[in-house]
């Protein structure tokens, strides 16, 4: 790592693009006194794709695939928000079941992507047995997304008017095994996050985002829920199934990475509880209909993706290539978060500071 | 349509007097959640657009820059940037036209900080100009590259087709064009 002296004794610390320390390329420039951030300069556009532009050039049924790899842990959501899109526009009314499916899917990426960001979170603090822990019980969610949808990151489940496919009761049972052999094992991490001391000490009062600078930098997702905003796309403005089951917006008035680490702890729970609710309610029938016409038409569609609000935008004309497609990912919002969540921090915790808004480059830059 | 007009009344009043003529609708989506859709009649009303928003505490969601290329006024009207703001689950879509007279936006950021990354964006990646932005500097590519310089992009798999469709040929035609 180079270290160049300013002036006196500030420094510039050169943090990534390339860094042990950081999952994600990205390159911050930390104005560092002592061993104390005073400021914070974040350069991106190192792995920028274009891929709004590619979508301008592929038709309505190509970009369901485009879009699915936006990101890896949350590739459900841009699939699932840019299928709800295109149905908006073109008034496209998905059956029931496919709308309890979609509900089902998403919490399971839902579950595997927060215990993804513990497991790090846990390896950041240095608490090697916990990351090891945590990620073998995702590893159940993995094996269900595997069994399921036959892939274990890009499920390939949605499609415009429904689902590609159905999943049947051997499906579900073998779900409701898994969450069984999941429940004990995760309470149990739940509670060594929650209470162990060397995890405690170090999240606790670490990377402050007050509320009103939340408010003010319109974070989203399990960020913003952690500095007491309530806010929740699944809530506000109910989809799919989420209007039809009992949850709660889990949050967190501390404002700092152990508030961050509980919402997204407690998020698990709730997940489950909508997952065995989609399947003890979903209805029978088809899972599908299909796209008749396309018409000159705009508009939006949210979700609620692990990491916050993901939201499009579409204009069609009559052709069958979008004239704009527009998304806008959770990571987009909450980066600026980092400029007042590391100020005053010490440089020790700029990575697990990073590591609390689960960043992901690959949304942002697209 | 929604059959009761749903939202902040008092905000829909506001932003309707900036709209022109037949620049206001009221939606829902396919989930039944309402949506307004608020065409204005020059860029710079923006700034009152977003100082009304600002004061009902609605949260920008994301701003949409595009091209308005395919459009019959294209040339006297080349860009477009629609706004979305979300207040009490309800969405307020406000969008601008840009024209050969008012070529310019202004910024937002006064009222939404978070417009910062969404304006820098779109000066770099669609070639719309925002005035008095106060950080414009590059987001994403390196400056060395020309603004809107994805508008120019042919796509690798317009590319590798070139030879057995009709793709890339329209292509470079349409670039003759000037278009």
């Amino acid at each position: 790592m180079a270290i160049e002296q300013k002036a006196g004794s500030t420094f510039n610390i050169p943090l990534g693009p390339v860094h042990v320390a950081l999952e994600e390329p990205v390159y911050f420039d930390l104005q560092v006194e002592g061993e104390i951030i005073r400021g914070t300069t974040l350069h991106s556009g190192h792995v920028h794709r274009g891929m709004e532009n590619l979508a301008q050039h592929r038709n309505l049924i190509m970009n369901q695939t485009l879009t699915e790899r936006v990101c890896s842990l949350c590739s459900n959501s841009h699939a699932f928000t840019y299928a709800m899109v295109v149905e908006n526009a073109l008034g496209i009314k998905v059956p029931e079941r496919a709308h309890y499916l979609r509900t089902l899917t998403e919490e399971i990426k839902r579950v595997a992507s927060h215990l993804f960001t513990l497991a790090i979170q846990a390896h950041l603090c240095g608490f090697e047995s916990l990351f090891m822990h945590t990620m073998e019980i995702r590893e159940i969610m993995q094996d269900v997304k595997e069994s399921l949808y036959g892939n274990r990151m890009n499920l390939a489940f949605n499609c415009i008017g429904g689902t590609k496919f159905d999943l049947d009761q051997e499906c579900f049972d073998f779900l409701e095994q898994s969450l069984e052999k999941f429940m004990p094992q995760f309470r149990e991490v739940l509670d060594i996050f929650e209470t162990d001391p060397l995890i405690c000490a170090r999240i606790q009062g670490t990377g402050i985002l007050p509320k009103e600078e939340a408010i003010r930098l319109g974070v989203v997702g399990p960020v913003a829920r952690g500095s007491g905003l309530n806010i929740d796309v699944r809530k506000e403005t109910p989809y799919a199934a989420y209007g039809k089951v009992d949850f709660d917006i889990v949050t967190r008035d501390g404002c700092d990475l152990y508030a961050r680490t509980c919402v997204r702890l407690h998020e698990v729970l709730e997940s489950v509880k909508i997952i065995k609710q989609v399947i003890r309610d979903i209805p029978e029938g088809e899972t599908r209909v299909h796209m008749t016409h396309i018409f000159p038409s705009q508009a939006v569609a949210r979700s609620e993706a692990p990491r916050g609000e993901v939201i499009y935008y579409i204009r069609t004309n009559s052709t069958e290539i979008p004239e704009r497609l527009k998304w806008r990912v959770p990571s987009y919002m909450n980066w600026e978060a980092l400029g007042v969540m590391l100020r005053n921090a010490k440089v020790a915790d700029a990575a697990l500071i990073t590591n609390t808004i689960d960043p992901c480059v690959s949304c942002t830059e697209r | 349509m929604q059959e009761v007009i749903q939202g902040n009344t008092a905000l829909i009043n506001t932003l309707a007097k900036l709209c022109r003529e037949d620049g206001v609708r009221h939606d829902t989506d396919m989930s039944g959640n309402a949506q307004h859709w608020f065409e204005l009649r020059s860029p710079s009303l923006i700034t009152a657009a977003a100082a009304a928003l600002k004061d009902t505490a609605a949260r920008l969601s994301l701003i949409s820059g595009y091209s308005r290329a395919s459009q019959p006024d294209a040339e006297e009207a080349p860009y477009a940037a629609c706004y979305h703001f979300v207040l009490d689950s309800v969405i307020y879509n406000v969008t601008v036209t840009l024209t050969r007279k008012e070529p310019a936006v202004p910024t937002i950021t006064p009222w939404f900080a978070n417009a910062d990354w969404h304006e820098r964006e779109m000066i770099e990646l669609v070639g719309i100009t925002v005035s008095n932005q106060p950080n414009p500097d590059r987001l994403f590519l390196d400056a060395s590259l020309d603004p809107g310089v994805l508008n120019k992009l042919v796509p690798l798999s317009v590319m590798m087709n070139g030879a057995c469709t009709k793709d890339l040929w329209e292509h470079i035609l349409t670039r003759r064009e000037g278009k």
